[in-house]
């Protein structure tokens, strides 16, 4: 059962954060902020926050405390959850006079981010969607991983269970993620790292996508070698545990 | 020239089509750690005495021995004579054969704490009803294991987060730390008349660790607690039953367990497992409903009947360390030649070992998968097996491709000194 506190951790480390990657990959949403110069705070009372840059066209998030130009309040992980999935809107304790940005520029960046995490096979057969799709979907899934290992009940249980270390998450020309992982906590960040402690290597942009769309599985992929791991490998069975839970989250 | 695997990658091709995953379980590439998968064969063909040869006609000297049943070498004449004789007399069948007392009588004679035998299929049979059983003859329902160790798939065995097991499958577990003897008084003096059973393995044999025996009296320590406090000792012996001692291996380490699951090695890959049991818990076995369509087929009871004999006249357990001993000493000498610290642990009948210059394993999956593909199968997470019909000569094979596997590792690597 999906914990309120992880969704909306996820919602705003995985999904939101998401918007960062959009700018750079679609045209579209690039050309959304191409001029603005702008910070947004997402306030979670009894929850976490975080920050969206945008600034000479590009977008940053960081959970960094910061100054900002506007400061959306939301009064529970509920509400943050209820205004991702549209059902409500957020408190606006910063910035009024600039929140046009907000109901023009920002909504329609999230709607093109919406876009691209609902895929269709026929979305799907068009290259440049693909292509998005696959790297939004891979960053929110495995930006959740540390959210579900860190706050959800059974998530904790499989992230205590992960030895101390680095896990690297490559897709063959694609997105690269590493999870620092002490102490059963984890923390999620894009890029590469020199010496990893364990590797999970998908060998294309169309494996990793047919396994997060769930048209793929794990254990078959190893096998043909579509997805290679190695290093210390029970850090990368209980990670995949967590990673099991990530649909129950993002349906 | 190393191996190649085209029919094995064709043949999981279409096996994936109708088997999940392709191959299941622990055969499996993933969770067989195959790393990298195109190192390993995926289907055999045949196998004789220490070898196997796969689909695409590659010979391997196995090291895993189908996990542990293969202990007298793969399709031992005498044993499988056995079974193929009683094939013809009849196998699954409304009464039982009476090759059955037969067997339980060997099984008596030839385990030390044995007064009855109970005979199943898999290990995971065994294991759930010594659980069972303590359960019924205690009338408690906390079990005390050991963190990291195996005891079959049931629901009970596995943990908390992984994919269908829910918080009632093991709400009845507490776990100790292997070795921990203080831990385990701690549990019965914390839950006084409620602990029915204490189950763990003769030593401490978990994947991806260095294999750990028991410290000086730590059993003879957890007897004494089990006996004062009216707690069943049951010893997983399913993996290192007849490697260690022909007469069990609470007999191999100075005790006696109140029950004892048997299973690989008891009928060479026969399938048939054991537990056996004291007098004083043979009415509380008697009193628990569990059966199965084919556990008193009698092919494999007269091929363990046949397995059990021959063991004994070639003092297997004995044999088996020796290989074991004179290969790894071996490996552990020629690794050092190229600057590889090759860890050896647990009981050389069926060692663990791992390279060590590195934390991640990746130096170890590495020579692992040279090895593979040069015909020495072992696995990189698992303990390793010995088996009977290994030969001084395919010792010195094995010795040759762990060195040419040991040079291929150092050159890529030139980190290594």
């Amino acid at each position: 059962m999906a914990d309120t506190l992880t969704m909306a951790n996820i919602n705003l480390f995985a999904v939101i954060r998401n918007l960062e990657d959009l700018c750079e990959l679609d045209n579209e949403a690039k050309s959304l902020i191409k001029d603005k110069n702008i910070s947004l705070e997402f306030f979670i009372k009894n929850g976490s926050k975080g920050f969206l840059n945008f600034e000479s066209g590009k977008c940053r998030f960081t959970k960094e405390d910061q100054s900002c130009d506007i400061k959306l309040f939301f009064k529970s992980p509920q509400h943050f959850n209820d205004m991702i999935n549209g059902k409500a809107n957020p408190i606006p304790t910063k910035g009024i006079t600039k929140i046009n940005f907000l109901k023009n520029e920002f909504t329609k960046l999230t709607e093109r981010l919406s876009f691209y995490l609902k895929p269709t096979d026929n979305l799907l057969a068009d290259k440049n969607y693909f292509k998005i799709n696959t790297y939004l979907t891979a960053y929110t899934a495995f930006f959740a991983i540390a959210q579900i290992g860190n706050t959800d009940k059974i998530g904790k249980i499989n992230a205590s269970r992960i030895p101390d270390g680095i896990i690297s998450i490559s897709v063959a020309e694609g997105p690269c993620v590493y999870l620092e992982v002490k102490n059963g906590h984890i923390e999620a960040h894009k890029g590469s790292v020199a010496s990893p402690r364990a590797y999970m290597i998908f060998d294309s942009l169309k494996t990793a996508n047919g396994l997060l769309n769930g048209k793929l599985d794990s254990y078959t992929c190893i096998g043909d070698g579509k997805i290679q791991v190695k290093g210390f490998i029970p850090m990368i069975d209980n990670m995949n545990k967590i990673l099991a839970m990530v649909p129950s989250y993002l349906k | 020239m190393t191996f190649t695997y085209q029919k094995s990658l064709e043949m999981f091709k279409r096996a994936s089509k109708v088997i999940p995953t392709g191959i299941y379980g622990h055969l499996g590439p993933a969770e067989g750690c195959f790393i990298p998968s195109n190192a390993y064969p995926f289907f055999s063909e045949r196998a004789k005495g220490a070898y196997f040869w796969d689909v695409d006609g590659n010979k391997f000297i196995d090291y895993m021995c189908a996990y542990g049943p293969n202990i007298l070498g793969y399709n031992d004449e005498d044993v499988d004579a056995a079974a193929l004789k009683q094939a013809a007399l009849g196998n699954c069948v409304t009464s039982p054969s009476s090759k059955m007392v037969e067997l339980a009588e060997l099984m008596v004679d030839t385990v030390a704490m044995a007064d009855w035998a109970f005979f199943a299929k898999n290990g995971g049979d065994v294991t759930s009803l010594a659980v069972m059983v303590a359960r019924a003859a205690t009338g408690r329902k906390k079990v005390i294991l050991i963190k990291g160790g195996y005891h079959g798939v049931a629901p009970w065995t596995q943990k908390l987060g992984y994919p269908a097991i829910t918080e009632e499958d093991v709400a009845n577990n507490i776990y100790v730390d292997w070795n921990r003897y203080d831990q385990v008084e701690k549990i019965v003096k914390e839950n006084p008349g409620e602990i029915a059973c204490f189950m763990a393995t003769p030593y401490h044999h978990p994947v991806f660790e260095d294999n750990e025996l028991p410290k000086d009296d730590y059993w003879q320590k957890i007897r004494k607690l089990c006996t004062d406090n009216g707690i069943v000792l049951a010893i997983d012996d399913v993996r290192c039953g007849f490697r260690l001692d022909i007469e069990g291996s609470d007999h191999y380490f100075g005790f006696k367990a109140d029950l004892m699951c048997f299973c690989k090695a008891i009928a060479n890959g026969w399938n048939i497992s054991a537990l056996c049991g004291t007098d004083a818990l043979k009415d509380a076995i008697s009193s628990v409903m569990y059966t199965g369509s084919y556990w008193l087929s009698a092919v494999p009871i007269a091929a363990s009947i046949e397995c059990i004999k021959k063991l004994k006249k070639i003092d297997a357990p004995k044999l088996a360390q020796s290989l074991g001993k004179k290969l790894t000493d071996g490996l552990v000498k020629i690794g050092k030649s190229h600057g590889f610290d090759l860890v050896v642990t647990g009981v050389p009948s069926m060692w663990y070992m791992r390279i060590a210059n590195d934390d991640s394993m990746i130096l170890h999956q590495e020579w692992v998968a040279e090895c593979v593909k040069r015909g020495a199968f072992f696995v990189n997470h698992h303990n390793q097996f010995i088996n009977c019909a290994l030969t001084e000569d395919d010792i010195k094979l094995t010795y040759d491709i762990a060195d040419e596997a040991f040079k291929v590792v150092k050159n890529r690597h030139p980190e290594i000194e």
